[in-house]
């Protein structure tokens, strides 16, 4: 069964614009809820405890409770802060997340905007999430906020070169820009043809939306909740709700590129994009209920000493394969990639280790 | 295990150094006032007791008792030293200049017994705050279950 | 607004000066809110669904702030953990800042040193909040209350809502303890004064 939906469906420009829209806000919103759950839930088994298990069956309202008590909580301005600032800037963090998914497709056709493009417009865009990061954390008057947004620029800067360089490793095995064109090149999905550039993506994206081991931007020991201190009310919760759509979108991001986005046998579209933005996402959990947070100049370390040489090696190997092999049977190039990329990791991470003993760690 | 020095021998050598006045006890030396910067400073760069363990202090009926515990890191062996010095005048020569975290511990003392030190680089009360008056862990500070206001 | 740089013995002299001003005006203990406990005003106000729905996200969602003193926030700890876990009634979200918590647990014994702090605490977190004073050292400076230093009971500095007896209660009784705030917080009105 073909499920997809045509180009110009339902004939109205703005009868499209309008109802797709409202589809992606629902999805991002109900994917936020039920990620804020799976966090708690799943975190709490890794740690041998129940997690929420009061809030209606199984914990499922806990989330909607923590978002009314938020909204009602008292709104502290701080008598220093810079007002328009502190005002705007949950919103320019919030925004940008809802715009990358923007040109994601949840559907074959349902896609707000099929842009040429697709994929330099969501490295652009994800900047600007952490510039509101980063305008909130200064607008406070707060000296934790400051360095927590310090920290925030400092990480995003460092770690947006390795992701821009192995997305363009899929540009080039996909031959286009587009999202949809990645989509549809993927007879495989893309982790296999390229596992190296799936291990730099998914270490940089999830420093891009600041997960464990990422997380010192907000780090509760060291820096009181960081950027997001001073705000409580309603700005708080657009900022707690910014944290678990970055998340969306991180494993939206990782569905689409890596794992085949909405393609899949026998089940609706949506249902696959479903199924493995969850999974990317549980591998994300995994990943936060086992390791320990790094410091920033580890983490900064890791971005230029460790990705972005793994990244241009990355890309060279493409590069190579695709103008001198570029009809090499996929039974040869994947084992032998993966072999390849295993070995390079291996061979960067006895490197780092060699450069941190001379450092003194 | 460390062990503790001969307190006889102890005293034969400080005495040795610096005339009279040290007594030698089961489990520790007397030391006098005047002497206890000096005597502190011959232990720790001739007997090698470079370690200060402890400073702290006991109020007793007619005179103030400071304590120090002084310990050999390559012997593994510790030595008590004791000064008395008179509730009037209660003025001990401070070992900041020996050990840095003498400093500290002087100041504690001076804050709940008011001893002072003196020669100490910033004695100023350390775990209360400045205004508190009096000095809480003498014997007769009247504290509220002895019928004090608040 | 410009800076004054400040003296370490300036600086000194000043929590010296707010510690006794605290300790003047903190002689008698805050009286407990417990004003919906009238009869009175239960007859007079009319429980409504937003009441309902209000109180029952803000009791399904207590966050504590990470703000405690001494021996008793071990045993919060241990209740935090997972034999325990506070988690299953949606507290295990700890907010290091106080604007985003609602729950001051205070666990520990009080110093008048400390006691500005913890006020200044108290006033940042936004409303509505609550307080628990756990241990018995929090009720009423348990075995230091005749001390020099001791604050006799946290409701000299910050109302208290639930009074948790115990040297350190155990996890059982800090749930109970809970448990007894959440149906507090149950009974709550938005038109009541609070």
């Amino acid at each position: 069964m073909n499920w997809s939906l045509s180009p110009d469906w339902p004939g109205n420009f703005w009868l499209r614009l309008i109802i797709i829209a409202v589809v992606i806000i629902a999805y991002v919103m109900s994917s936020v809820i039920m990620f804020i759950w799976m966090e708690r839930r799943v975190i709490a088994r890794f740690q041998s405890r129940l997690g929420p298990n009061r809030a209606g069956p199984f914990g499922l309202l806990q989330a909607f409770a923590d978002t009314v008590k938020i909204l009602t909580k008292e709104d502290i301005i701080p008598t220093l802060a810079d007002k328009l600032l502190f005002w705007i800037a949950p919103a320019i963090a919030f925004v940008p997340t809802l715009m990358i998914m923007a040109v994601i497709p949840l559907m074959n056709g349902l896609q707000l905007a099929d842009l040429n493009v697709g994929v330099l417009y969501i490295a652009a865009v994800s900047a600007i999430a952490s510039i509101g990061v980063f305008l909130s954390g200064m607008a406070g008057n707060n000296k934790y906020s400051l360095v927590g947004a310090i920290r925030e620029i400092a990480q995003l800067i460092s770690f947006e070169i390795p992701m821009v360089l192995a997305i363009a490793g899929l540009v080039i095995a996909s031959g286009s820009m587009s999202v949809s064109g990645i989509i549809e090149a993927q007879n495989i999905p893309f982790i296999l043809v390229q596992p190296l550039g799936f291990m730099i993506f998914i270490v940089a994206i999830l420093a891009e939306i600041n997960r464990t081991p990422f997380d010192l931007v907000e780090a509760d020991s060291e820096l009181t909740c960081g950027f997001n201190t001073e705000y409580s009310g309603m700005k708080f919760a657009l900022l707690y709700l910014t944290e678990y759509s970055e998340a969306v979108v991180g494993s939206a991001l990782i569905a689409t590129f890596f794992l085949g986005g909405w393609r899949g046998p026998l089940l609706p579209g949506i249902l696959w994009f479903a199924i493995k933005m969850f999974a990317s996402f549980m591998f994300i959990l995994w990943l936060r209920g086992t390791l320990p947070r790094l410091r920033i100049d580890q983490s900064m370390r890791l971005a230029w000493k460790g990705l972005l040489p793994l990244a241009f090696v990355n890309l060279f190997i493409i590069g190579l394969k695709s103008v001198f092999l570029p009809d090499l049977s996929l039974w040869i190039s994947v084992p032998a990639y993966i072999l390849i990329s295993l070995i390079l990791v291996m061979l960067w991470a006895m490197f780092m280790r060699k450069e941190r003993q001379s450092f003194g760690g | 295990m460390t062990t503790s020095v001969d307190y006889n021998d102890l005293a034969s050598q400080l005495q040795g150094q610096f005339g009279q006045g040290f007594t030698p006890a089961e489990d520790y030396v007397e030391v006098p006032c005047a002497f206890i910067a000096k005597a502190a400073e011959y232990m720790k760069n001739t007997l090698g007791f470079d370690y200060l363990g402890m400073v702290t202090a006991a109020d007793y009926a007619d005179h103030f008792e400071v304590i120090y515990q002084l310990q050999s890191i390559k012997t593994n062996s510790s030595a008590l030293l004791k000064v008395r010095c008179p509730k009037d005048k209660p003025f001990v020569p401070s070992l900041a200049n020996l050990w840095l975290g003498a400093s500290l511990q002087e100041r504690e003392v001076y804050d709940l017994f008011g001893i002072e030190f003196t020669e100490h680089p910033h004695l100023k009360r350390i775990v209360l705050w400045d205004g508190f008056k009096g000095y809480p862990l003498r014997k007769d500070f009247k504290g509220k279950a002895y019928g004090a206001s608040d | 607004m410009e800076i004054e740089p400040f003296t370490a013995a300036e600086i000194e002299r000043r929590e010296s000066d707010g510690i006794e001003a605290l300790r003047a005006a903190s002689q008698h203990p805050i009286p407990d809110p417990d004003s919906w406990l009238d009869e009175e005003i239960k007859r007079n106000v009319m429980f409504t669904t937003v009441d309902a729905a209000l109180n029952w996200a803000r009791k399904t969602s207590l966050w504590p702030v990470t703000a405690f003193t001494a021996c008793c926030t071990f045993e919060f700890i241990g209740a935090s953990s997972a034999r325990f876990d506070i988690a299953r009634f949606g507290m295990e979200v700890l907010r290091a800042s106080p604007r985003q918590a609602d729950l001051l647990v205070c666990a520990g014994t009080l110093t008048w040193k400390m006691a500005p702090q913890i006020k200044r605490l108290y006033d940042q977190m936004a409303e509505p909040k609550w307080a628990i004073a756990m241990g018995a050292c929090a009720i009423s400076g348990g075995i230091f209350c005749d001390s020099y230093s001791v604050v006799p009971g946290y409701n000299h500095i910050v109302p208290i809502d639930v009074y948790i007896p115990g040297c350190p209660p155990r996890p059982e009784t800090l749930l109970a303890g809970i448990e007894a705030l959440r149906r507090k917080i149950a009974k709550e009105s938005i038109r009541k004064p609070k």
